[in-house]
C-alpha cells in the first residue's frame, strides 16, 4: 500500500569563501552609442551568471539587458577572477561590475553636467537616458553623451573596480569571528508516496522557498532550484558511487550509477522571498549551491512521516526503507505479544 | 522480408561508402545551419530597468539551435587526441612504467609519464596532488602516463600497451580505519588528519544540564559525483615564440593558471587560458585536470592536442561528494527550544586534499543549521583514504549536515509531539542573531522562508504525532 508522508528541512549558506580572500575584479567600457561591454574573468557554466552581471551592469547604466555584452572568462583579455564557485558570482562579481559601471558611469556625468547646467552629483540615469534628478524633462540621450565623452572630451567611458567580501579570521581555539560576507536561507517542504510492501519511494511535490536577496533574473533563479533539487533528489534516493574490497569503482557509469531523469522529477514550486541585502548589488546575494542543501532532508523526512522510518544513511534505497518497515513492523507484533 | 524505407537505405549506403579511417579522424563539429540574422530579441532583454526582468540568456539561442562551441566541437589543424593510462589499483608504489611498445605503435605521436611532469604537484591548498601519479598511486583512479596520436582509438588502444609494474601497498578505505593512530601515513609526511576544526560557543555542559531532554543521533552520507554533461576536456596549443594557450572546461580560469604555470614551470605571461561555455561544473571543475597533460604533450609533439574525459574517468578521475559520518547531541526545554549542540564530523577526504578545506569549514560552522543555539561545540575532521578524491561540490557539505540536523530536529519535534514548523519558528535565527562563529547576521530571513513553504504546501498545523 501507498504511503503518503510530507516533510521539512530548512537550511542557511554562506555566499564567498571562508574568511579566505577571493576578489573578483571587472571593467566596464561604455560603447558610442551607449551600450556597453562588460569583461569578466568568470566562466558560464550553464547557471546563467552572465546575463545576471549583464544586467546589474545594465541597471547602473540605465540600459537594458541586451544593450550590455560580456567578455568572459580568458586570461588574455579578462580581469582577475576567482570564478564559478561558492555560490558568489552574483555577490562579488556582481558588485566588481557594479562598482566597474558606476566609474564608467560618472564620466558620463561629468560630461553631461555643464550641458545640463547641474552639478554632476544631481545626475541619475534612467531608460537610457542621463536626467536631472527630480527634473526627468531635462535629459540627454546615454548615447549622445557617450559619444561626445570620446569625441569632443577625449574621455572614453571606462571604469574598472574590484570587490572582495569582508570577513574576519576565526580564532584556531574556538573558531569564533565572521567567516562570511552573507548568507542566504532557504526552506523545501516534500510530499512523498511510499510503498510499504517494496520501500519504493516517488517524491511528488517539493514547495521550496528560497532566500537570494534581490533576484536580479527570477527566471534564472528558479533555474537554478530546480536543478538543485534534481541532484537533491539524486542524494536522497539514489546516487552511489560503490567501491569493492580493494578500492576500485564498481558503478562508475550511467547504466549502474543511477541518477533522476526528467521522468523522476517531482512537481516543484518555486518561491523566492522578500529580501534585501544592502551590502549585495540592488540587494542580490546568491542561490547556486543553497538549492540543493534541503532538499534530500525534507525527502527524508516525508518518508519518515509516511512509514515512521528514520533512515539514517543516505542514500535511502528502497532496500533501506524496506528493511526499516520490517523492522518495525516486527518491533510492533513483539510488543503485542508482549501486551 | 520488409521492404526498408528510402531514407534508411540511402542512410546505411552512405555509412558504407564512407572511408571508416577519414570517418575516425573528422573533426567532431556540429554542422553548420543557416542563422537567421534577424534576430528576434525578447521583450525582457529590452527593457529598463534591467534587475528583475525575466531576460533570457543570450547562449540559450546557440544552445538551440546547437551551435554552442564545447571543446568537443573544436578541432585545431594537425591536432591529436590524449588518453591517460589509469592505475585501476587503490595504493601502490610504481617500480617501472614501460612505454616503448606504446610509442612504437602506427599513430602514436608522443607519450609521457609522471617523470615528464617538471613540477609533479598542485592544489588549493596542501599540495598533494600530483598530474601523473610518479612514484605513488593514492587511488585508483591516478594518471600514470598519457599518450597523444593521431586519433582517440588509436591512443584508447596504446595506453593498453603501457606496462606498469606495481608494489602494492594495502589500501585503507574507511575513514575510521585511517583516524586512528597506528594507521600507518597513508599520504606522508602529511598526516592522516589532514584537516581539523572546531566551533565553540558558550557551555556545552551546562546547557545539557540544563536540558529536558537530549536526543543523539548519527547520520552518514555516501559520495557522490558531479555527472556534468560535458565531461573535463582541455586542448593545447604552442605559438612559435614559446606561449601556450589552453581551452578548458575550467570554471577558475584564475587558479587554473597558477596551477599550469607551476606544474610546467613556465611563467604565467606566457599562458593563456580560454574557458569555453562549460556543460555543467556543480563544483567539479574548480581545479586542473587534463591541462598540464595535454600541454606537455602538445610541446612534445609539437602540435595541438585535446583529451576529453570519459565517463568512467569522470567519475573515478575528478573529485566527488565527501561521505561524511555525523553525530550530533541535542538538548532542548520542554517546548522544544534548543538549548546546546554538541557535533561531531569526519569528513572522507579521499586520496587529495583539494577543496577539503574548505568543505571542513563550511560543514563545522553550517552543522548547528539555521537555529539559534548558545551552547555550541562543534568539531570536524577530514582524513586520507585510498579512495577517489573528493573536492568541491555544490554545497560544500552543507547538504550532508542538513539532512543530519533536519532529521533530528523532527525526532525531537515528534517525541515533544510538537508541530515540524512550530519547532523550526521557534528556533530559527533572526535578523542580529549570532550565528556559531558569534557573527551578527543580516537581512535573515528563515522564518519567512518557513512561512512561504509552508502556506504555499497547505502544511496545517496538525503535523505533530504522537
Amino acid at each position: 500500500m501507498k504511503r503518503r508522508g510530507r516533510g521539512i528541512a530548512c537550511m542557511w549558506y554562506p555566499i564567498g569563501f571562508t574568511v579566505a580572500a577571493n576578489p573578483s575584479a571587472a571593467v566596464v567600457k561604455i560603447n558610442e552609442d551607449g551600450t556597453a561591454t562588460l569583461l569578466t574573468g568568470t566562466v558560464e557554466t550553464g547557471q546563467g551568471s552572465l546575463t545576471i552581471l549583464a544586467q546589474i551592469v545594465a541597471e547602473e547604466l540605465g540600459i537594458a539587458t541586451d544593450d550590455v555584452h560580456v567578455v568572459s572568462a580568458d586570461t588574455d583579455t579578462t580581469p582577475m577572477d576567482t570564478g564559478a564557485i561558492a555560490s558568489r558570482t552574483t555577490y562579488v562579481t556582481g558588485n566588481a561590475a557594479r562598482l566597474a559601471a558606476e566609474k564608467a558611469k560618472g564620466i558620463l556625468f561629468e560630461v553631461a553636467a555643464p550641458l545640463l547646467q547641474v552639478k554632476a552629483d544631481q545626475l541619475e540615469v534612467c531608460d537610457r537616458k542621463i536626467q536631472v534628478k527630480g527634473f526627468p524633462q531635462r535629459h540627454i540621450d546615454i548615447g549622445d553623451v557617450a559619444d561626445r565623452a570620446r569625441g569632443v572630451n577625449g574621455q572614453p567611458p571606462i571604469g574598472s573596480a574590484t570587490f572582495n567580501p569582508a570577513t574576519v579570521a576565526l580564532d584556531p581555539e574556538t573558531g569564533q569571528g565572521k567567516p562570511f560576507a552573507t548568507y542566504v536561507y532557504a526552506t523545501q517542504i516534500a510530499e512523498v508516496d511510499v510503498d510499504d510492501e517494496t520501500g519504493e519511494v516517488e517524491v511528488l511535490r517539493i514547495v521550496a522557498s528560497h532566500d537570494c536577496g534581490t533576484p536580479i533574473n527570477p527566471m534564472l533563479v528558479e533555474g537554478q532550484v530546480e536543478g538543485g533539487i534534481s541532484m537533491g533528489v539524486g542524494f536522497a534516493l539514489e546516487e552511489e558511487i560503490l567501491f569493492d574490497a580493494s578500492g576500485r569503482q564498481v558503478n562508475s557509469n550511467l547504466t549502474n550509477y543511477i541518477m533522476p531523469t526528467s521522468l523522476d522529477m517531482p512537481e516543484v514550486v518555486v518561491e523566492i522571498v522578500d529580501s534585501y541585502d544592502p551590502t549585495g548589488p540592488f540587494g542580490a546575494k546568491g542561490v547556486g549551491e543553497p538549492t540543493c542543501v534541503s532538499t534530500a532532508a525534507a525527502i527524508l523526512n516525508a518518508i519518515h512521516d509516511a512509514v515512521g522510518v528514520r533512515v539514517t544513511s543516505l542514500p535511502a534505497t528502497a532496500e533501506k526503507v524496506y528493511a526499516g518497515i520490517k523492522a518495525k513492523r516486527a518491533q510492533e507484533a513483539k510488543q503485542i505479544t508482549a501486551g | 522480408m520488409e521492404k526498408k524505407p528510402a531514407a534508411v537505405v540511402e542512410r546505411e549506403a552512405r555509412v558504407e561508402t564512407r572511408d571508416v579511417v577519414e570517418m575516425l579522424r573528422a573533426p567532431a563539429a556540429a554542422p553548420l545551419v543557416p542563422l537567421p540574422l534577424e534576430v528576434l530579441v525578447p521583450e525582457a532583454r529590452q527593457q529598463t530597468p534591467a534587475v528583475r526582468q525575466r531576460a533570457t540568456r543570450p547562449d540559450c539561442r546557440l544552445h538551440g539551435l546547437g551551435q554552442t562551441k564545447y571543446i568537443d566541437d573544436m578541432y585545431l589543424p594537425g591536432m591529436l587526441y590524449a588518453k591517460i593510462k589509469r592505475a585501476g589499483i587503490a595504493s601502490a608504489r610504481i617500480l617501472s612504467v614501460d612505454t616503448k611498445e606504446a610509442e612504437a605503435m602506427p599513430g602514436v605521436v608522443a607519450v609521457i609519464t609522471g617523470r615528464d611532469v617538471p613540477v609533479n604537484s598542485f592544489g588549493p591548498s596542501l599540495k598533494d596532488q600530483p598530474v601523473l601519479a610518479d612514484e605513488r598511486v593514492f587511488h585508483a583512479g591516478d594518471g600514470v602516463a598519457a599518450v597523444a596520436a593521431v586519433t582517440e582509438q588509436i591512443a584508447a588502444e596504446a595506453i593498453e600497451k603501457i606496462k606498469v609494474e606495481y608494489e602494492p601497498i594495502r589500501p585503507v578505505l574507511d575513514p575510521f580505519e585511517s583516524l586512528k593512530l597506528e594507521t600507518p601515513g597513508l599520504h606522508a609526511p602529511n598526516p592522516n588528519i589532514y584537516g581539523h576544526k572546531v566551533i565553540k560557543k558558550g557551555d556545552v555542559a551546562k546547557g545539557f544540564a540544563e536540558s529536558y531532554r537530549i536526543f543523539e543521533g548519527s547520520y552518514r552520507t555516501q559520495m557522490v559525483e558531479h555527472v556534468p554533461l560535458e565531461p573535463h576536456a582541455s586542448i593545447a596549443t604552442w605559438d612559435p615564440n614559446g606561449r601556450l594557450t589552453i581551452y578548458s572546461t575550467l570554471g577558475r580560469i584564475t587558479l587554473g593558471r597558477a596551477d599550469i604555470s607551476r606544474t610546467l614551470g613556465v611563467p604565467m605571461s606566457r599562458i593563456r587560458i580560454i574557458a569555453t561555455i562549460v556543460g555543467g561544473n556543480f563544483g567539479g571543475k574548480n581545479e586542473i585536470t587534463t591541462e598540464p597533460v595535454v600541454a606537455l604533450l602538445a610541446k612534445k609533439s609539437g602540435r595541438p592536442v585535446k583529451c576529453t574525459f570519459t565517463r568512467p574517468e569522470e567519475f573515478a578521475s575528478s573529485t566527488t561528494r565527501h561521505p561524511l559520518v555525523m553525530d550530533y547531541k541535542t538538548g532542548v526545554s520542554r517546548e522544544g527550544r534548543i538549548l546546546a549542540r554538541q557535533i561531531r564530523l569526519v569528513l572522507d577526504g579521499g586520496a587529495y586534499c583539494s577543496w577539503s578545506e574548505t568543505t571542513l569549514g563550511k560543514a563545522c560552522i553550517l552543522s548547528a543549521g539555521p537555529y539559534q543555539i548558545d551552547n555550541l561545540y562543534a568539531e570536524a575532521f577530514v582524513v586520507y583514504t585510498n579512495k577517489t578524491m573528493t573536492g568541491a561540490m555544490r554545497g560544500f557539505g552543507a547538504p550532508q549536515v542538513c539532512f543530519a540536523y533536519e532529521s533530528q530536529m523532527d525526532d525531537i519535534a515528534t517525541a515533544l509531539n510538537i508541530d515540524p514548523l512550530e519547532i523550526r519558528m521557534l528556533n530559527a535565527l533572526k535578523e542580529g542573531s549570532l550565528s556559531p562563529t558569534s557573527q551578527k547576521l543580516h537581512s535573515v530571513v528563515v522564518r519567512e522562508t518557513l512561512l512561504q513553504a509552508a502556506q504555499r504546501f497547505g502544511w496545517n498545523g496538525n503535523g505533530a504525532r504522537s
